[in-house]
């Protein structure tokens, strides 16, 4: 019992001290897979209730010298398997071990602190966690669609299919109205900025209007899409407040944990990834086909059908073909190195990536380095350091809304199929006749470059200076940066069709931003082992500080087309600007007692921010979680059954600005400038939102480690929400934002892993995930509001009480008068009714077979999409089009509301590891091999959704209003050949 | 155990001290309100003082603003292009007038108290500004009185009856000020003009801000006392205190030897950042009222001066009510053209009108026939009675001042006499007074007696 303590105090602190042994005798043996029966490098084997400890070598064997005499108890372990006590008896000096998979992760040490952690069979929050091995499969632009379909709670959807992620991650349903949507990313300890810069491509889309818009239709990409999953080990996701109370004012989403990989001591081991392959357009949403001259005269009038249809039959062009339709060469090549030896370990990686999209001119390219070290300075101090410089480029294209006449599909729902807008045999363009831009041009000429240089730094020192039998004490150090500059370009030449619009023929668009982030945290643990139980206590104090600033410059009326924004005679500057500090101080308390079956963690943490209206004000946020376990039997039905009960409260900062009373420096009279007040105020004590959430739930594993099944029901209860309301205007002021009103959400989750076949040549490992969701606003201390979207006739988000926080309203014929009623009503909700994923991997001999499908159910999407090619006479079942624009004209909302339900296969991945002869014959040097063929997005099972995607956000990560599909990039389906090389 | 429990608590101690740490980061992008109120910087307070003249012609000369809706009620002229907005003949000429309807019916207010806010946040900031003198500081004093008066007069003016908030030295998120009567508000307007004379009078030789070009002639602190005195008697007049109009309008700029357009005024530019005029000639759908024309004494120059004939445009409400007009106003001829705030020619027709209250019928018509004569009329031959003589003195400050500030809707309605005025169309109502927006009254607890509930006229 002590030892197992002891032995986990070890782990948890990362050294292994040595220590004299005393004269005995000595036991030897080999460690074995249970199940494939190969030896089992790198166990750990030492004398129960002994910290120290022997490794096992590449054949399995091992020697432990020094063991008391008579009948003692041995303790094996290694990574990926399940722990093991071996009674060995006085007379015997060789033993042989079988380990069997850990394939529920029962020992692994789930983070559950800043710096301390508990294994998952103690575990008393429902944490997921997904390995390296379940990412990158197939390579995505962004890590955000890696855990697609993987983790149980989590709804992960994509804005739109342009090349470079954009990929929003919702945790147990929605949490705010106005505040973040976001997680908090932590790579490596340190908070990095997950910020998604718009690339002001409204500057010619005229998207959002006026001279101040806010940009959210710009298809912007959160830059979580620089990391690359491929350096990655693991990442664990605390999906709600009760485990993630501990990160305090910034952890209402949630908290994504990811760690990189790190080296182990031993022989350097290489590792060579190269892939090829392509994307090819997933989908199509067709066209109006006209066949006959008097098809053209009866949509768009008498003597169109002659001009465009010379000889009575119409000319057909597949514009979806034409503009989606490249099919270029991706390849990624990466390569890393790992290898050390007890004192220094490093692990080193270097990807090249480039990924072409669909249209002409769009791709993502990423190139990445990294170096991480451990170095154990001495048994009581070690150091780590995680390098990263990444450079990403996406060029996404124009696509989203419009109202200028320059979005790709935008143009294309209103061009009809015998238009021709192929480039001419000169090289130019035809102009549209029936819309301001031809798409193919616009495509081609002009460019949208999103470039990103990004440094990633932490370093971690670890003291422990007390160590005793019983009890450390340590202390660590956290700091790093994460520091990126992006450049937009964008520049829409003034042959453009398009271009003369405004007057101004050739927009140059210049955006500059540069982001810091920088964490500083220290911590102190103190670990006791005693009398069968570990207490396990920690404080500490973070600090972190960002800055975010962006320049914008909007050159018009370019000369000589120079791409130069020096060019333009009319240029624009904005500038806007930002910086935060937070402060929190936290401590905990983990206590694991009675033989390990009964785990309590208490913890409070106190945060302050500059955002809050008083920025010296700590808030507050509790934890507490108790598990209680009942170890079964390791070759019974029950195997381990555990019921877990956690509370706690997280908070969601107010936005930058938020708590400011502005004053306009904008306005001049006859050039002398004047300052007046903007009209916007803060409330005096604005303050976090507090998010507080109670989980239960239970886990088990069944039929000899053959089943588990997960299980969590939810509620969260958010307070204090960030909401605007309308003042007296004889104060001055039209608008104060302030806190109140209040959101609930009710929710379960059930992850379930079966392995139906375990043999030694065949296995089956089959995951089902299942998550479902309700929130509604339970106290509005405000008038109900609209918050996303384009107003009631097209479907609008209204925030009301007693109702679903993302019920859609539209406009509907009252059956009792035939008109359009005075009041809208509910049309639709975007939140899902449930999420399912299947996930099954099959290994035969050398083969491994990997498929995932996700399957959302309910939800509504606004398929404005569809809308337009209706207005426009354009839609691919003809003159129902007609009918349905004239019944959303009469006040039918609800006719563009669509359900959003489809079952997607995410990944297939065939894989045949090479057999080592072979392998060996063909180059000395190389130690395995290993081919694979995957698919992304092969094919959708189902889907009643007639636009491009059901997972679609016109207006990028929202916290409520998603799922609006005005003209986005179409989906693609990728599919590539990859070889790995071990050397 | 114990012991490293102690150290424990120790260093949980040492980190709660520690944080005791100030992470005060301030707006980047925009001044700010409580940086400008408490620590200003002169350079920073004297363009908030600049910013009063921005804020106080917001909202004036815009398709909905003051010059057109008050001229609409005042049947001057209107802006007929209801394809636009419907209530720019549904309500102002219909109604009700609606507390909802923030852009028409119960519309300047928002934007006046708005500047009266600007206002108070310059006087609050002159005391707390270093690095300026007693006299500088005098004149922001005066200044800014003065342009807080201006405003409430504004709204007084369409509100009347239903009062206004006088109690604006308030945080901008607690309890609204109450509603104070329409005396009240007289009083506080009057009170505010004569303590910013005494801050004028110790504010030394100039201002330390500019006050561009509309204040030409008006803008060192003697000058612009002559303009507070002129606001003053418009007050007193309005609210028939004539002897202090009489006084007030002795110490004005008003001057029969000086040119009738002397004042002071709204300017505008197309430079960036600076507001246009938008209801210059041209604007779409703006008329004026083409029975001017007709109920014009014959040979008034105003009428010629100041109207011309253009395409006819019509406005309408429903099938049953429609206006149309085929003249427009050609005062403002481009979106530079700056708009009056109070000028000579008034000055001299709010003389007379004090003097006409006052029983002095004499006096009255010197200044009324002075004014005649320049519209090129012959002197006054009409019956000299009190109402006679008030009808004269009406007709002359609504084609005097036409189009520049809803003058004839005020005056008219100030001797309840807007029924004077042609109803337009059969269905056509006057208004005595606009209510409240909805979210004034929202605000309050219970809810004000009137001005709550849309305003049907008669």
């Amino acid at each position: 019992m002590r030892s197992k303590l002891i032995a986990l105090a070890a782990v948890l602190l990362g050294v292994l001290p040595r220590s004299g042994f005393a004269q005995g005798r000595t036991i030897s043996g080999t460690v074995l897979d249970s199940v494939t029966r190969a030896p089992i490098e790198l166990a750990r084997v030492g004398l129960a209730g002994s910290p120290s400890a022997v490794s096992t070598t590449a054949g399995g064997q091992f020697t432990l010298s020094g063991v008391p005499a008579g009948d003692v108890t041995l303790t094996v372990r290694a990574v990926g398997y399940l722990r093991r006590e071996i009674p060995v008896s006085a007379g015997t000096s060789t033993i042989s071990v079988s380990l069997s998979r850990d394939v529920f992760r029962m020992e692994e040490i789930v983070i559950t602190g800043q710096a301390t952690g508990v294994a998952r069979r103690n575990l008393a929050n429902a944490i997921a966690t997904v390995g390296a091995e379940d990412i990158d499969v197939h390579p995505t632009a962004s890590l955000e669609q890696q855990l697609q379909g993987k983790v149980a709670g989590a709804e992960i959807s994509t804005n739109g299919g342009a090349p470079g992620g954009g990929v929003q991650v919702r945790l147990r349903g929605v949490t705010s109205v106005n505040a973040t949507a976001e997680p908090l990313y932590i790579v490596d300890g340190i908070i990095i900025s997950d910020v998604a810069i718009p690339s002001n491509a409204n500057a010619i889309t005229g998207a959002a209007g006026g001279s101040n818009p806010a940009l959210t239709q710009d298809g912007q990409v959160n830059r979580i899409a620089d990391l690359n999953p491929n350096e990655i080990e693991s990442i664990e996701i605390l999906k709600g407040a009760s485990a993630a109370a501990i990160y305090g004012g910034r952890a209402a989403n949630g908290v994504v944990i990811i760690k990189t990989k790190r080296g182990a001591p031993g022989a350097e081991r290489i590792s060579i990834s190269q892939r090829f392959g392509y994307s090819s357009l997933m989908r199509k949403i067709g066209a109006r086909r006209f066949t006959t001259a008097a098809d053209v005269d009866a949509v768009f009038g008498a003597g169109k059908g002659a001009l465009y249809c010379p000889g009575g039959t119409c000319p057909y062009y597949d514009h979806e073909e034409e503009l989606g339709g490249e099919k270029r060469l991706a390849v990624e090549t990466s390569a890393n190195i790992t290898g050390g030896t007890q004192n220094t370990r490093y692990y080193a990686s270097g990807t090249l990536e480039n990924t072409p999209g669909i249209i002409t001119n769009t791709a993502f390219r990423r190139h990445s380095i990294r170096l991480n070290l451990d170095q154990f300075v001495s048994s009581k101090l070690n150091l780590q350091v995680n390098t990263n410089v990444i450079h990403t480029r996406a060029d996404r294209g124009i696509t989203n809304n419009d109202n200028n006449g320059v979005s790709y599909y935008y143009i294309l729902t209103g061009t009809p199929t015998f238009v021709d807008l192929r480039a001419k045999p000169d090289g130019t363009f035809p102009n549209n006749p029936f819309q301001a831009s031809n798409p193919l041009q616009t495509a081609a000429l002009v460019s949208n470059k999103e470039d990103v240089w990004r440094f990633i730094a932490s370093n971690r020192i670890q003291w422990t200076p007390l160590t005793s039998e019983r009890s450390s004490l340590r202390f660590a150090a956290v700091g790093g940066l994460d520091y990126f500059i992006q450049k937009n370009t964008i520049f829409s030449p003034p042959s453009l069709q398009f271009e003369p619009q405004d007057g101004l023929p050739g927009t140059s668009l210049l955006s500059n931003s540069d982001n810091l982030n920088l964490n500083l945290d220290g911590s102190a643990i103190h670990t006791y082992s005693g009398h069968g139980f570990t207490a396990t206590t920690s404080a500490g104090i973070q600090y972190a500080r960002r800055s975010l600033d962006i320049n914008r410059i909007e050159s018009r009326n370019l000369i000589a087309g120079q791409e130069n924004v020096s060019a333009g005679t009319a240029v624009r500057v904005r500038e806007n600007r930002s910086l935060i500090k937070d402060l929190g101080f936290y401590a905990q308390e983990e206590v694991i007692l009675m033989d390990e079956r009964l785990a309590l963690t208490a913890g409070i943490r106190a945060d302050q921010s500059s955002l809050d209206a008083d920025p010296n004000k700590l808030f507050y946020y509790p934890k507490a979680a108790v598990s209680f376990r009942f170890p079964g039997s390791p070759s019974g039905f029950l195997n381990e059954f555990k019921i877990r009960a956690a509370f706690g409260q997280t908070g969601n900062e107010p936005l930058y600005g938020q708590r400011f009373t502005p004053l306009n420096s904008t306005l001049n009279l006859g050039g002398i400038p004047g300052l007046v007040v903007l009209g916007t105020t803060g409330g005096a004590d604005l303050r976090p939102e507090r998010n507080q959430e109670i989980e239960t739930g239970f886990d088990g594993q069944f039929l000899r480690n053959r089943l588990s099944v997960e299980a969590s029901v939810f509620q969260k209860n958010v307070s204090n929400l960030l909401l605007t309301r309308n003042l007296p205007p004889s104060s001055g002021f039209g608008v104060e934002v302030f806190n109140g009103g209040k959101l609930r959400v009710r929710g379960m989750e059930v992850a379930a892993a079966i392995i139906p076949v375990q043999t030694r040549e065949l296995s089956w490992f089959s995951r089902i995930t299942f998550s479902k969701n309700l929130s509604r606003i339970t106290e509005l201390p405000v008038p109900p509001f609209e918050t996303g979207g384009f107003g009631t006739s097209l479907g609008a988000f209204k925030i009301e009480e007693g109702k679903s926080a993302t019920q859609i309203i539209g406009n509907y014929i009252d059956p009792a008068t035939g008109a359009k009623a005075l009041q809208p009503k509910v049309v639709g909700d975007a939140n899902p009714s449930f999420r399912m994923a299947f996930g099954q991997d099959v290994t035969w001999k050398s083969w491994t077979l990997h498929a995932l499908a996700d399957w959302q159910q309910g939800g509504s999407v606004v398929n404005l999409t569809r809308l337009l090619q209706d207005a426009f006479s354009n839609a691919p079942d003809g003159a129902a089009g007609d009918t349905r624009i004239g019944a959303w004209a009469t006040g039918e909302s609800s006719t563009y509301i669509e359900p959003a339900t489809f079952i997607k296969i995410r990944e297939i991945a065939l894989g045949w590891e090479m057999p080592k002869r072979v392998v060996r014959s063909l180059w000395s040097a190389v130690q395995s091999a290993r081919l694979q063929v995957s698919a992304r997005n092969l094919f959708w099972l189902h889907t009643p959704y007639h636009g491009f995607d059901p997972e679609v956000s016109n207006f990028g990560n929202q916290p409520i209003a998603r799922n609006i599909d005005v003209t986005p990039y179409p989906p693609s389906r990728t599919f590539f050949f990859t070889i790995n090389l071990g050397l | 155990m114990t012991r490293t429990s102690r150290f424990t608590t120790a260093l949980l101690g040492a980190l709660t001290l520690a944080g005791c740490h100030a992470l005060d980061v301030a707006d980047l992008n925009n001044p700010g309100l409580e940086s400008l109120e408490s620590t200003p910087t002169p350079v920073a307070l004297n363009t908030a003082a600049t910013g009063l003249l921005v804020g106080l012609r917001a909202g004036i000369a815009e398709p909905n603003g003051y010059i057109t809706l008050l001229g609409a009620m005042g049947r001057e002229g209107f802006n007929l292009n209801t394809n636009s907005d419907p209530r720019y003949v549904a309500e102002m000429f219909l109604g009700p007038l609606d507390p909802g309807s923030g852009a028409f019916g119960a519309n300047i207010w928002a934007a006046r108290y708005a500047n009266i806010r600007n206002t108070t946040i310059v006087l609050h900031a002159t005391e707390n500004v270093v690095g300026m003198t007693d006299a500088q500081k005098q004149g922001l004093r005066g200044f800014a009185k003065t342009i807080q008066a201006l405003e409430l007069l504004r709204v007084i003016g369409t509100r009347d009856a239903n009062g206004a908030v006088i109690d604006v030295d308030r945080p901008a998120t607690g309890a609204p000020g109450a509603i104070a009567t329409r005396a009240e508000t007289y009083t506080r307007i009057a009170a505010l003009l004569d303590e910013a004379l005494t801050s004028l009078q110790g504010a030394g030789g100039q201002f330390s801000f500019a006050l561009g070009e509309g204040f030409t002639g008006l803008d060192t602190p003697a000058q612009f006392a002559k303009f507070n005195r002129a606001i003053r008697a418009r007050a007193a007049v309005y609210n028939n205190d004539w002897s202090a109009a009489l006084t007030a309008l002795g110490l004005s700029f008003l001057d029969t030897g000086a040119p009738l357009t002397l004042g002071a005024y709204h300017v505008y530019s197309t430079g960036s950042g600076d507001a246009t005029n938008n209801i210059l000639q041209g604007t779409q759908l703006i008329r004026a009222n083409p029975l001017l024309i007709s109920s014009a004494q014959a040979g008034d120059l105003r009428v010629s001066n100041k109207l011309a004939g253009t395409e006819t445009g019509t406005g309408s409400s429903g099938t049953s009510t429609t206006i149309s007009s085929d003249q427009e106003f050609t005062i403002y001829p481009t979106n530079a053209s700056p708009v009056p705030i109070i000028r000579n020619e008034e000055l001299i027709l709010l003389r007379a009108e004090a003097n006409l209250g006052l029983g002095n019928i004499t006096q009255a018509l010197v200044d009324i026939n002075f004014i005649r004569n320049s519209a090129g009329l012959g002197p006054y031959g009409g019956a000299t009675t009190a109402p006679a003589v008030l009808n004269e003195l009406l007709y002359n400050k609504r084609y005097s001042l036409l189009w520049e500030g809803g003058h004839s809707w005020l005056d008219y309605r100030h001797y309840n006499k807007l029924t004077d005025l042609p109803r337009q169309t059969a269905n056509g109502k006057f208004f005595s007074k606009m209510p409240f927006p909805t979210n004034e009254c929202l605000a309050r607890n219970p809810q004000p007696t009137s001005g709550c509930t849309p305003e049907s006229g008669f």
